[in-house]
């Protein structure tokens, strides 16, 4: 590990003139260099910082210009502050891995509680995806996870616990895996639950052209509040009514999971 | 080889037709191609009366069998993951550690007692391995879980090694193990290094000790 210089030179000291500019000091550490600019970043991610740096919390006054344009997730705002100032400020979150990523007039959706901070250039939204947070535009983000980021190509099957985000669209959707309930023995098995089930029943399915981005372990960070969704009949997680049955031909009357079809429908009333 | 470290937290697996592989339930964290994971009762191989010494040796560690053609990605837990390839001899491993192994290794349950005697047995308590080990024979690769770093460890005749219990991961090879003690007055009265007990490990082959106290 170069962090560490070479044996028996000691631990390399770092001043304000040394410390890299936006780059990692080591994989836990990210310095931000901030020149009279903005960052946001999440609460509590700072450790250290040089200069003059100010932070503030989303929703003064005076920031409403900067959150209007580049924070479209108001009921999560509380965690986030902006920081405004000339300085170095390092960032880190728990002895986690810490990577900084560039966006070139794209889009990567995140998991919330990987995000620790973005340039006000992106524009950070909410994912449609309960949880994740998605980010348009240009500029750097920081990122936390738990081991190193690994990337690979889609088609791709994912642990939900092991995915971080995705970038340029492939479009998630969820992969139910039950192959070995078929059968005899496989419905002796779902009949009675007895040995078990392996766990990897349920996975995250990636197709088209884009990137995953994988952390390398199961342990999930600390789920960060994306906010609540506005409550809409349409809005994924929203917890808009949605209307019971099928369209027009619905009845009163609520239908039975794993019923074939509703009495009504099959008569054509 | 089956098993390539991606970083030191995440193996990556290839999976052919006709090839076995076991690993650790849930420890899949992502694959490609058609892969099927299913669920293992006896929580390895053999038939029911190896399944039987696993649950009374209590080394039953819930597995599952990945078969198919693809590329699978293990890792578990934030643990450092360690790939050791055997050659025909024989590693000694607590079987909470496995993460995956070839389907041509051979499992086993070896009694700790059986090496050592009654030093054995405390052995098995002060280390929290109980008495009972997991033990895979044969041509193949083995993928490791440790908290912290692993260090790989040769062992001569003329240099055993000595190793604290609770760093140590695994061996294999021709190696005898006992469990040496260093217990004083001052251990006694509460006043002592905390090194007390260490593992000796004497003979021909490799031992691996993690970077950690902890156990996982």
């Amino acid at each position: 590990m170069s962090t560490y210089g070479t044996p028996g030179a000691g631990p390399v000291v770092y001043d304000p003139v040394t410390l890299p500019a936006d780059d990692n000091v080591n994989s836990y550490t990210f310095c931000v260099e901030l020149k009279s600019g903005q960052w946001f970043l999440q609460k509590g991610k700072m450790i250290a910082y040089y200069g003059a740096i100010e932070f503030n919390g989303v929703g003064h006054g005076r920031l409403d210009r900067l959150v209007r344009t580049s924070f479209h997730s108001p009921l999560h705002a509380s965690d986030w502050v902006v920081a405004e100032g000339s300085g170095k400020m390092l960032l880190a979150d728990r002895a986690f891995d810490v990577n900084s990523y560039d966006l070139d007039d794209g889009n990567l959706t995140i998991r919330a509680g990987n995000l620790l901070a973005f340039q006000p250039s992106l524009a950070m939204k909410q994912s449609i995806v309960p949880g994740f947070l998605t980010l348009i535009g240009t500029g750097k983000f920081v990122a936390a996870s738990n081991g190193p980021v690994v990337f690979m190509e889609p088609p791709i099957r994912v642990d939900p616990q092991a995915l971080v985000g995705w970038a340029d669209c492939p479009s998630p959707c969820h992969h139910y895996d039950h192959g070995y309930m078929t059968g005899v023995l496989g419905g002796l098995r779902a009949m009675t639950g007895f040995g078990g089930v392996s766990g990897e029943e349920h996975q995250f399915e990636f197709v088209g052209a884009g990137t995953v981005l994988l952390q390398s372990t199961e342990a999930l960070m600390a789920e960060a509040a994306t906010g609540a969704v506005p409550s809409e009949p349409g809005v994924p997680g929203g917890g808009g009514t949605a209307p019971v049955g099928h369209g027009p031909q619905s009845s009163g009357v609520p239908r039975l999971p794993g019923q074939l079809g509703d009495l009504q429908r099959r008569f054509g009333l | 080889m089956t098993f390539r470290e991606i970083n030191s937290k995440m193996v990556e697996a290839t999976v052919l037709p006709g090839q076995r592989l076991f690993s650790q339930r849930g420890a899949m964290l992502a694959y490609k191609g058609d892969v099927s994971f299913t669920p293992n009762v006896q929580g390895g191989q053999g038939g029911l009366m190896s399944m039987l010494g696993r649950r009374v040796a209590g080394e039953a560690t819930p597995l599952m069998t990945v078969e198919g053609s693809g590329t699978v990605f293990f890792g578990h837990g934030g643990h450092h993951v360690q790939v050791i390839t055997l050659s025909g001899d024989t590693l000694h491993v607590e079987a909470d550690r496995l993460l995956a192994f070839e389907g041509t290794l051979r499992q086993g349950t070896m009694f700790m007692g059986s090496q050592g005697g009654v030093m054995g047995l405390v052995r098995g308590q002060v280390t929290g391995q109980g008495l009972f080990t997991t033990t895979l024979q044969g041509q193949g690769a083995v993928a490791v879980m440790a908290h912290g770093g692993v260090i790989e460890i040769p062992v001569t005749p003329q240099r055993p090694v000595h190793v604290d219990p609770q760093a140590y991961v695994a061996h294999h090879g021709d190696i005898r193990n006992k469990l040496s003690t260093a217990l004083g007055w001052r251990d006694m009265v509460g006043r002592g290094s905390g090194e007390a007990f260490q593992l000796e490990l004497s003979g021909n082959g490799t031992v691996y000790v993690q970077a950690s106290e902890e156990k996982l």
